[in-house]
């Protein structure tokens, strides 16, 4: 195995590349919610990136410019509270902004106010999920060997409502950019709104015992037409109904 | 100037000079003796979780299963966790206070040797029993170090290793609020004639405020550990939901700890890269009085911040939690600029240690940047329990954390030892370090963001095996830096350039003593005027007098 050496100039300037490309490296989200966390992230990032840049770039400089020359002492300067105080705002200031923005994303995301076309109660337990569908006798239930696919409509909200059958458990699809907690003894409630048809994968992130990493599961959004017929299908094959591999 | 001739007040348990032999070891209530054993220890224990971690980065390198079954991984990184931020991070920090904080305050020992030394041997006890589960039937735990029920009551973890988890742990818990009573009172009470709170070295206020939040946060811990351990043993009922418990109060109590541990981790490393700068950029700490109210800033907030933690859970307000956690970037962030300020028009020389604190400065950025982005819950529910998460905490914990202990030791190894580290070595162990570290956890934020969840043995989506790969390399060069450390010490202890007594031209009072001091720490103290007691000293007519004039630095 060979690392790389490379010098710290040429070092820093790759993270600093590396840290605006993460920005890009965050999934394209696949729901409206998720859309608005992406933006967030994108928000946070870019400032980020230009807090990032200028403190590292003033720890450098003053390495560089300020190393010792000779052996006279330099003027011994104590403070300087007009500096101090600058620092000390401008840092406040934009925490807060960020935090105004944070809350403006989260109440999007968060809401559950509009009318849902879709509920589901999730069940996760060790090691797999149970997707019931509301009004329906449709259920699909995961289990060793088994990977469960949660099938919804594109253009729909999806009200999911998350509860756990024994230990906490999440629900998690990474493209949603969307997680929640599930933990017995408590019913969790969001919406997803899935813009995108396709095959997404999800995968428990809370562990959870012992095949914790093969809790995964899938989420197929389809064409409303194609899952009302898949509902329709699944509903007379009842409990029984599984899916996937 | 003029000396203040001791004898102090004579201690009780005042120590005569001891031999070091095994007997001494074993009895000694020197706190610079029990100092001492506190880091070896810890460093021990930092190993044993470093090996961990390497086979946890083994496992993860490539997709499948090749060297773990999934239980065995499970109880390989819960281990790694409980060794390293229990019996490790808060430890070596204690064992640098219990050294260096009399000296800086010009005392001859802490306030209550003897429970200096029980602290000690309870930690070493409680460790003891942490590691014994690795020998029990069905081994150590394997419920993360966070141990979340229901996860870890009976009916899901049987082991007795968790047993032996809980009991471990707690033992180490009481012993760290035995020694914050110490530590915490010899600061308040111990401090000799003219040292004003406001003189103290950062670093003492570091240990200060780490002590204080300690005395706050563990006893929280000890009881949920408990209630954990009487609902596992003796029926009691407090958290699982099937009889009417609440998984979701352990989350909260123990994050009531957990979020201040951070920060009773990081202070005294705040401090001590407070120490190291200013020496070698030869000026005072920039905005001293604003460094202090910093720490206060930051242990105030960091009790209002816990349950972010858990926004994931959707049972906490997320706006307090948000603000609160946002709000800590500001008195951090003053830290960071006054260090840059301390810096700015100073004469700057790049020995090892201020190597450290500027790879610590510049890597704590990283690690609190990412940070702010945790504390915004929407961001948070899309990385949260992610490798994200993984890699920004690792920034704080093994960026924040290591460099400025690397610092620490390269900074006060001439004064534990009376020899100097070697510069050469220690540039070799700076690199490696440095280049590991960010090759190591620099690729788990972008497979986190990619959606990759922590604590799994194994992956199958292929895009994420490049970035393992990376990081398992990075781990294993961050192994081989530790080990040139590891070299250093050894050759450097027997055959390091003899130190004198101020090798770095010290700025608290631990450089106006012998190296290593003498058992009652000081034959003679300078008065103490201002925050720098040993540059004043340096620079009055009483050191000139006793020290070859022609090496005397001008006067500022």
């Amino acid at each position: 195995m060979q690392p790389r050496r490379r010098v710290p100039a040429a070092r820093w300037l790759a993270v600093t590349a590396t840290v605006l490309v993460a920005a890009g490296c965050t999934p394209q989200s696949v729901t409206e919610q998720g859309q608005s966390i992406y933006n967030l992230y994108n928000l946070f990032m870019y400032i980020a990136a230009v807090v990032f840049a200028v403190v590292s770039g003033l720890v450098i400089w003053s390495v560089v410019r300020y190393r010792r020359r000779g052996d006279e002492l330099p003027t011994q300067t104590h403070g300087n509270n007009r500096l101090e105080l600058t620092w000390t705002v401008i840092p406040t200031v934009i925490v807060l902004v960020l935090f105004v923005f944070t809350i403006r994303a989260q109440d999007k995301v968060l809401d559950t106010s509009g009318r849902s076309g879709v509920n589901v109660t999730v069940t996760a337990f060790q090691w797999s999920y149970r997707f019931a569908y509301e009004g329906t006798g449709a259920e699909v239930v995961g289990g060793p060997g088994t990977i469960p696919e949660l099938v919804v409509p594109v253009g729909e909200r999806v009200r999911v409502k998350l509860l756990s059958a024994d230990v906490v458990h999440t629900f998690y699809v990474p493209q949603t950019l969307f997680k929640r907690q599930a933990i017995p003894g408590t019913v969790n409630q969001f919406d997803l709104t899935f813009d995108k048809v396709g095959l997404y994968h999800g995968q428990c992130t809370q562990f959870c015992g012992l095949q914790h990493t093969d809790m995964v599961y899938r989420v197929r959004v389809v064409t409303p037409g194609e899952y009302q017929s898949w509902l329709a299908a699944a509903s007379r094959r009842g409990s029984a109904g599984q899916s996937g591999t | 100037m003029a000396t203040t001739e001791l004898p102090l007040p004579a201690l009780p348990e005042a120590h005569p000079e001891q031999s070091g032999g095994i007997v001494d070891w074993l009895t000694t209530v020197d706190h610079k003796k029990i100092g001492l054993l506190y880091i070896f220890t810890a460093f021990g224990i930092f190993l044993a979780g470093g090996i961990l971690a390497l086979v946890v980065r083994l496992e993860l390198a490539q997709p499948g299963l090749q060297l773990l079954s999934e239980n065995t991984y499970n109880q390989v990184f819960t281990m790694h966790g409980t060794l390293m931020i229990f019996l490790f991070a808060a430890q070596v920090t204690t064992g640098l206070g219990n050294y260096l904080v009399p000296l800086q305050i010009g005392a001859a020992d802490v306030a209550f040797p003897r429970a200096n030394a029980m602290s000690y041997w309870l930690y070493l006890f409680g460790s003891l029993i942490v590691l014994s589960s690795f020998f029990v039937s069905g081994g150590p735990a394997a419920v993360a170090w966070t141990a979340y029920p229901p996860l870890s009551t009976r009916e899901f973890f049987q082991g007795s290793g968790l047993d032996l988890w809980i009991i471990g742990l707690a033992v180490v818990g009481v012993a760290g609020i035995l020694g914050a009573v110490n530590l915490v009172t010899t600061i308040f009470r111990m401090r000799m004639p003219g040292m004003t709170m406001f003189r103290l070295p950062l670093f003492t206020w570091g240990v200060l405020v780490n002590q204080l939040l300690i005395l706050f946060a563990f006893p929280p811990l000890t009881v949920v550990f408990a209630l954990l351990f009487l609902e596992r043993n003796f029926g009691a009922v407090y958290f699982d939901p099937t009889v009417g418990g609440q998984p979701i109060l352990y989350q909260h109590i123990f994050w009531f700890f957990g979020h201040p541990e951070v920060y009773i981790i990081i202070l005294p490393i705040f401090g001590v890269i407070s120490e190291v700068i200013p020496v070698f950029s030869r000026k005072p700490l920039f905005g001293y009085r604003a460094m202090v109210f910093a720490f206060f800033g930051i242990a105030a907030l960091s009790f209002g911040v816990w349950a972010h933690h858990m926004f994931a859970t959707g049972l906490v307000y997320l706006p307090y939690f948000s603000i609160m956690s946002l709000l800590i970037a500001v008195p951090t962030g003053i830290k960071v600029f006054n260090w840059i300020g301390t810096m700015w028009r100073g004469s700057i020389s790049l020995s090892t240690a201020m190597l450290m604190a500027l790879g610590f400065i510049l890597v704590f950025l990283v690690g609190g940047i990412t940070g702010i982005f945790l504390a915004s819950p929407p961001i948070d529910f899309a990385v949260n329990d992610t490798y994200y998460v993984v890699a920004h905490f690792h920034y704080i914990m093994v960026g924040g954390l290591l460099f400025g202990m690397f610092a620490g030791f390269y900074f006060w190894f001439p004064k534990f030892t009376g020899r100097l580290l070697s510069e050469r070595l220690g540039q070799l162990h700076f690199w490696t370090f440095l280049v590991g570290f960010n090759l190591t956890f620099f690729f788990q934020f972008l497979v986190g963001l990619d959606g990759m969840p922590r604590r799994i043995a194994d992956y199958h989506i292929q895009r994420w095996a490049t970035a393992n790969l990376l990081s398992t390399v990075g781990a294993f060069l961050t192994g081989v830096s530790v080990l040139v450390f590891i070299w250093n010490f050894l050759v450097s202890i027997r055959r390091g350039r003899p130190a004198g007594d101020d090798p770095w031209e010290g700025n608290s009072l631990e450089w106006v003593t012998s190296s290593p001091p003498p058992s009652h720490n000081f034959h003679h103290l300078p008065d103490v005027h201002s925050e720098r007691p040993a540059y004043d000293y340096r620079h009055s007519p009483a050191y000139a007098a006793t020290h070859n004039p022609e090496r005397d630095p001008d006067r500022g």
